[in-house]
């Protein structure tokens, strides 16, 4: 059975990010646990454009709305954390909703176009309201679980947190990938018009798709408020969104491991350009502008010379190997390129203009 | 009533600037299909280009033709080297290379230039303007920015007319492989037509850059208010492009002088989505209904 | 010196894809000509004129146009090398002047004189067109759009005509009428090569005509045989 598979690899996976993180220093711990936050986010933005084909560029507000509400859950209600990133989710996911709805016709670019819109204009709503704590933010103090005694570092029940909750998103993503809903995506993404006539509606399966990619982002704003302790609108600017997507473009879109390759990349090797450009003597502000334009740079090769990212070059160095090894739970990408299909209509209309 | 009067004159000076903006993106949208999220950071980066050239030799012309000329080159060279490859690929691709243009641009100007706001000289005064005792609320420099863009508009428009490209490229945007069989150099045109979009967007940067401050992301709302400008007027319509661009820069005008400045932002992407929703071809576009 | 042949295609194959089109077709036209393309729908007629006229490149064989090996040369320059393609469903660009797609015929050809010469030509050939100047082409009926894809080819002084199903959509009046047009070409020293469905009509103005079916010639004969064929109408031309 997939859960189950699913579920063992989790747990597998749990298991060894747990002697790894007892094994590495506090620093390394916390970066862990940045990307596996982004792991969270980059998971429902690559399954919201490789699996339903809708391009968001907006991720990153959804991520703001996780945090903030996070930051004010914990610091005006104290309420329990489990229950706080549960409620996170719910909030962005409520978002995702009304964004999703706005742009259930909206196609290509359009969608693109007013998701940027959201991106650019949401930070700005943090400025207005009081509470938000204007431009200089919100602060979360965090301390790790009593149960787990008090000589426990702070930074590894980050990386506990943080890696827990992605695995368990990770499962649930899987097992929608496979699931009815996840196929119905794939439908109605490739071929509009044939999954309507099928008798999908896919309207609702838009919205959805943008929902669940929502509550994933949400999820994930809410733990790096928990994990990086300070949210402010500086965090949540566009470059922000478009890292989300460079990460799920990187590491393939549509995949699950595609997420984790890409997030990988995103924490790390901007952390790495940053510490080497100021080791030669490049000024702060050079060297943290390195790293955005090598997403810009990222995106465009990978367009042009490797349409199927990390896991899709993995896979094809893989298949003859993988041809002896049994089928894998986590859905591979089916078709070889994570490209958005076009419906019928919108190819036509040049002419008749 | 005043306060009426200025505010509809500035609005309609900054519409221009938006009108700027969508006229480059029609421009290549009509011709390639594509919607160029680098609009702005190619704008932003010939302005940088210009601040050099007029730092270096005193002399704000010679940074606005330099400009402009920029804007030529990155046009032409950007549509040849990274659009090319995926003209005929499904729109996602084309969606996430000029997002990645976008990015790459304002990362580099930072890393060369650096992040501070840094500010960009006008042409004219910028004095308020006055009819007797009554201040008009635009100066000398902001009737230049609207004559400049409309100059640009209309010359573009009769050019399209008027001369044997212009017709080519019409032929090219309206329907390549007919285009191609009567001897059209479609690709040619293509890239003419980029190269045209980016010098408009370079206009567009020099123009706006003395009130925006000029910094790595100082085109960011500038072209997404230009994009939801040209989505009003409908992305096949250059008239469209500049009504939009007008219509958008008053209300918006409005908007910042009575409800608050920090709400602009906010009430574009509610421009945006209440015309995607209600008309989304369009306000002047010849198509009646579109699948959006 | 005049040439043997105006137009010549060796063995050529072409396709779309992994689907074959053409698999290694042979034609020779002599000049001022009008050389009939029949069979029925699928058959290759016009993968045949696209790989003539650049739009498909050929995957064997070779293309010569006045004993000049043209193979694989782009539409752009083929069309500028003296060889228009009137397209299937005619290819008026609608939003454009009938004037506009008529100066579209011409405007690489040197000289203000010649092009303002060719489009005068083209009014005084076709004074249909010459009232219709300023509508946009796509208010014409389907019998003007005709008129105009042909007369447009002709701006370009072209040597080989290819035309492809001229007569789809066209009541018969109309179709005669382009038929007596296109033979008309003929004698201005025109080489024409004339797909159609409509094997009647246009076996009635050609002088040769070819069969395809499924890619191959299945026969090739002057015009008088090829009608005078029953099996052969029965089976591939439907008449």
């Amino acid at each position: 059975m997939t859960l189950v598979r699913h579920l063992a690899a989790a747990v597998a996976l749990g298991v060894l990010l747990v002697i790894i993180s007892v094994t590495i220093t506090p620093f390394r711990d916390y970066q862990m646990a940045e990307v596996a936050c982004y792991v969270v986010a980059v998971a429902g933005l690559t399954t919201l454009v490789g699996l339903s084909g809708q391009i968001s560029l907006g991720n990153g507000a959804f991520m703001a709305i996780g945090a903030y509400a996070a930051a004010l859950l914990l610091l005006h209600l104290h309420w329990n954390l489990a229950v706080v990133l549960v409620a996170s989710a719910v909030a962005a996911a409520a978002g995702g909703a009304v964004v999703g709805v706005a742009a259930a016709r909206l196609r290509g670019p359009y969608l693109a176009g007013a998701t940027l819109m959201l991106a650019v204009a949401l930070p700005s709503l943090a400025l207005r309201f009081g509470v938000l704590g204007g431009d200089q933010g919100l602060t979360v103090v965090v301390t790790s679980p009593g149960f787990l005694g008090s000589a426990f570092p702070v930074t590894r029940w980050q990386a506990w947190l943080t890696c827990g909750c992605a695995l368990i998103v990770l499962v649930l993503l899987a097992n929608l990938a496979r699931s009815r809903v996840g196929r119905s995506w794939r439908a109605a993404g490739d071929d509009e018009v044939a999954a309507a006539l099928a008798g999908l509606n896919v309207a609702r399966l838009r919205v959805l798709a943008f929902v669940v990619s929502a509550a994933c982002a949400g999820l994930a704003g809410a733990l790096l408020a928990v994990t990086t302790s300070i949210i402010s609108p500086d965090a949540f600017t566009l470059t922000l969104s478009i890292a989300l997507l460079t990460g799920a473009v990187l590491g393939g879109l549509g995949t699950l491991p595609g997420a984790v390759w890409g997030s990988l990349v995103l924490v790390l090797v901007p952390t790495y350009v940053t510490d080497t450009a100021s080791s030669h003597g490049l000024s702060s502000s050079a060297g943290s502008n390195i790293p955005v334009a090598a997403y810009g740079v990222v995106l465009i090769v990978v367009m042009l010379a490797f349409p199927n990212g990390i896991q899709g070059g993995l896979r094809r160095l893989g298949r003859p190997l993988a041809a002896r090894l049994p089928a894998r739970g986590l859905p591979w990408r089916r078709d070889p390129a994570p490209q958005l299909h076009v419906p019928a209509g919108e190819h036509q209309e040049e002419g008749s203009i | 009533m005043e306060e009426f009067g200025q505010l509809t004159l500035g609005g309609i000076s900054v519409g221009m600037i938006y009108a700027a903006i969508a006229l480059s993106l029609v421009l290549i949208w009509r011709a390639t299909r594509i919607l160029n999220y680098a609009q702005g950071g190619m704008a932003m980066f010939t302005t940088y280009v210009a601040l050099l050239v007029i730092n270096h030799t005193g002399s704000y012309w010679a940074g606005f033709v330099v400009a402009l000329a920029a804007g030529l080159v990155l046009g032409a060279v950007i549509e040849r080297v990274v659009i090319r490859p995926v003209e005929n690929k499904p729109p996602l691709n084309a969606i996430i290379i000029t997002i990645g243009l976008l990015v790459f641009l304002e990362g580099l100007a930072g890393i060369i230039y650096g992040g501070q706001f840094r500010s960009f000289p006008a042409a004219f005064s910028i004095d308020g303007l006055h009819i007797g005792s009554a201040a008009l609320g635009i100066s000398a420099n902001d009737v230049f920015v609207a004559l400049a863009v409309l100059a640009a508009a209309l010359l573009l428009g009769a050019g399209f007319r008027y001369t044997s490209a212009g017709l080519q490229m019409r032929a090219a945007a309206f329907s390549p492989p007919v285009a191609r069989l009567l001897g059209v150099r479609v690709g040619r045109m293509l890239t003419l037509g980029w190269a045209l979009a980016g010098l408009i967007g370079a206009l567009a940067g020099v123009l706006v850059s003395p009130s925006t401050f000029l910094y790595p992301n100082s085109m960011d709302s500038i072209f997404v208010l230009g994009f939801t400008a040209a989505v009003i007027g409908g992305l096949d319509s250059p008239a469209g492009a500049v009504a939009g661009g007008l219509i958008l820069g008053v209300a918006l005008s409005y908007v910042g002088g009575y409800l608050g400045s920090d709400l602009v932002n906010l009430f574009g992407l509610a421009a945006l989505v209440l015309v995607l929703m209600v008309r989304p071809s369009g306000l002047f576009s010849p198509a009646a209904t579109r699948q959006v | 010196m005049s040439e043997p042949t105006a137009l010549a295609v060796e063995e050529v194959v072409a396709g779309y894809g992994g689907v074959l089109a053409l698999q290694s077709v042979s034609v020779t036209v002599r000049p001022a000509t009008i050389t009939a393309v029949l069979g029925a729908n699928g058959a290759g007629k016009t993968t045949l004129l696209r790989a003539i006229s650049g739009v498909v490149r050929p995957r064997q064989g070779r293309v010569l146009v006045g004993g000049q090996d043209v193979t694989g040369r782009s539409a752009e320059d083929m069309a500028r090398g003296g060889v228009a393609h009137v397209p299937e469903g005619q290819g008026v660009i609608a939003e454009l002047t009938v004037q506009e797609n008529l100066r579209l015929g011409a405007f690489w050809r040197s000289g203000r004189a010649t092009r303002a010469g060719a489009l005068a030509e083209a009014y005084q050939r076709f004074p249909v067109l010459a009232g219709a100047r300023n509508r946009a082409a796509g208010t014409l009926s389907g019998g003007e759009r005709q008129m105009l894809v042909i007369a447009r080819a002709l701006m370009s002084r072209p040597r080989v005509l290819l035309l492809d199903e001229p007569s789809l959509g066209l009541a018969p009046k109309i179709v005669s009428q382009v038929m007596e047009l296109t033979a008309g070409l003929r004698e201005s020293g025109l080489t024409v090569l004339l797909v159609e469905q409509n094997a009647r009509s246009a076996l009635s103005i050609a002088d040769q005509g070819i069969v395809l079916n499924l890619g191959k010639v299945v026969m090739a004969a002057d015009a008088v045989t090829l009608a005078a064929d029953v099996g052969l109408r029965k089976h591939y031309l439907g008449f």
